[in-house]
């Protein structure tokens, strides 16, 4: 959907500020959101698509006043009520008033957690699963497009051309993951795209590039 | 507010801790979660997984031409003969700096990041301000952060749309012929591999 999420260059966010010594949590109840989101992934369960899904769907004003890990902590309480595993008044009461049936999601302990971590998840596909539309030097098209649901296609590229340097393989389609309708794999291209076709005159440097992972249901040839 | 999220001085803090603890407590009585499982994957990202691990990536390729040679051609297969493999790091490629090129890596659309090379993202990475402008004026991004890059070198910024997860190669820096592969590890910082710092 074309939310406040999808933010290149947009304007008016003020400078980067890094720091020194930077943080990965800046309050301990961050570092609970963490763990709570990979321990639940598994077992609610949601896939990484579907999460940014709920996190796309925040209201923009909402979404700008709140911090990162509290945009997960959405998503998550959204999943939990989904799957009728928790209910909005068991959230308001922060009390259990009913069991949830947990069968087929047992919690794992921290051990067999880490190894599902670090195993991950399997997104690629023999790169013969798809037969590739766009060979590697071709130039391509980014596609408008104004659907509601989730994608991976910004909107600062639609509509602007490039040049295709890499087929990276064949990989699931977010797009219908996030709906839980189908993987349809599809070949994903690095797309090549001059700052100078994005920016305009306002391009810092006449050789300045943009490259985005795109999958081939997002381009069209010119 | 103010139109940068401070950590200091989230008014919000306090009801969202309490918020998150009664979730928790409300899951671990549902029998959903326990709290031993939370702590013990908050403490391995928190401790175990971080920029120290794409420094010792970043260190070997500078020292073993035939390692670099690989890792640039298959990133995921290179990187996961070394153990480097992972949720948020399925697929990971590494790009290499040069005199001609600067590479930076941005995600707009939420905060995509190589957990396994560079552990949990910082703040900044995260912030609306750098998912904004580091693809339409990175040259100014890179000032905020201090860093001047030649106007004949080309600047690439890669957004992190899709699942590939990109770190970036610093340039040795000259001058340490005379170093080893550990030495040469910490030089290399964790916003020299995001591509807004150079080495």
């Amino acid at each position: 959907m074309d939310g406040i999420h999808d933010m290149g260059g947009m304007q008016g966010f003020g400078p980067v500020r890094p720091v020194e010594e930077d943080f990965k949590f800046s309050a301990d109840w961050e570092r609970r959101v963490f763990g709570l989101t990979q321990a639940l992934g598994g077992i609610t369960p949601f896939n990484v698509d579907e999460f940014r899904r709920q996190i796309e769907r925040i209201p923009p004003a909402e979404y700008l006043n709140t911090l990162y890990f509290e945009k997960w902590l959405i998503a998550l309480e959204w999943f939990l009520q989904d799957r009728g595993l928790v209910s909005a008044e068991e959230l308001a009461a922060s009390a259990k008033l009913f069991d949830a049936d947990t069968a087929g999601r047992e919690p794992v302990d921290g051990a067999a957690l880490l190894a599902i971590l670090g195993e991950g998840v399997e997104l690629e596909y023999p790169r013969d699963t798809a037969v590739p539309a766009f060979a590697e030097g071709a130039t391509v098209r980014v596609k408008l497009r104004h659907d509601v649901s989730h994608n991976r296609s910004p909107r600062y590229l639609r509509g602007r051309t490039g040049t295709i340097i890499a087929d990276i393989g064949v990989f699931q389609f977010p797009d219908t993951v996030a709906q839980n309708i189908g993987t349809n794999p599809q070949h994903l291209y690095t797309v090549c795209f001059a700052a100078a076709d994005l920016w305009g005159g306002e391009a810092e440097a006449a050789g300045d590039e943009v490259l985005a992972d795109l999958m081939e249901s997002y381009l069209e040839p010119v | 507010m103010s139109h940068d999220h401070s950590h200091d001085h989230d008014p919000l803090e306090k009801g969202t801790a309490l918020r998150v603890r009664a979730l928790e407590e409300l899951l671990v009585a549902k029998g959903l979660v326990t709290s031993e499982a939370l702590d013990t994957v908050i403490s391995h990202y928190e401790n175990n997984v971080g920029p120290r691990n794409g420094a010792s990536v970043v260190a070997k390729a500078w020292v073993d031409a035939d390692f670099k040679a690989r890792l640039l051609a298959d990133g995921p297969a290179t990187l996961e003969a070394l153990g480097f493999k992972g949720f948020q790091g399925e697929h990971m490629r590494v790009i290499e700096n040069t005199p001609d090129v600067h590479n930076m890596v941005v995600c707009t659309l939420c905060s995509c990041y190589p957990w396994p090379l560079l552990g949990l993202p910082p703040a900044w990475f995260k912030s609306m301000s750098y998912r904004a402008r580091a693809v339409s004026e990175p040259r100014a991004v890179l000032a905020d952060f201090g860093v001047a890059v030649p106007a004949d070198t080309s600047v690439r910024v890669w957004d992190s749309t899709a699942e590939v997860r990109y770190l970036v190669m610093p340039m040795r820096p000259a001058g340490t012929d005379v170093l080893n592969e550990a030495d040469l590890a910490a030089l290399v910082t964790r916003d020299g591999m995001i591509g807004t710092a150079l080495v």
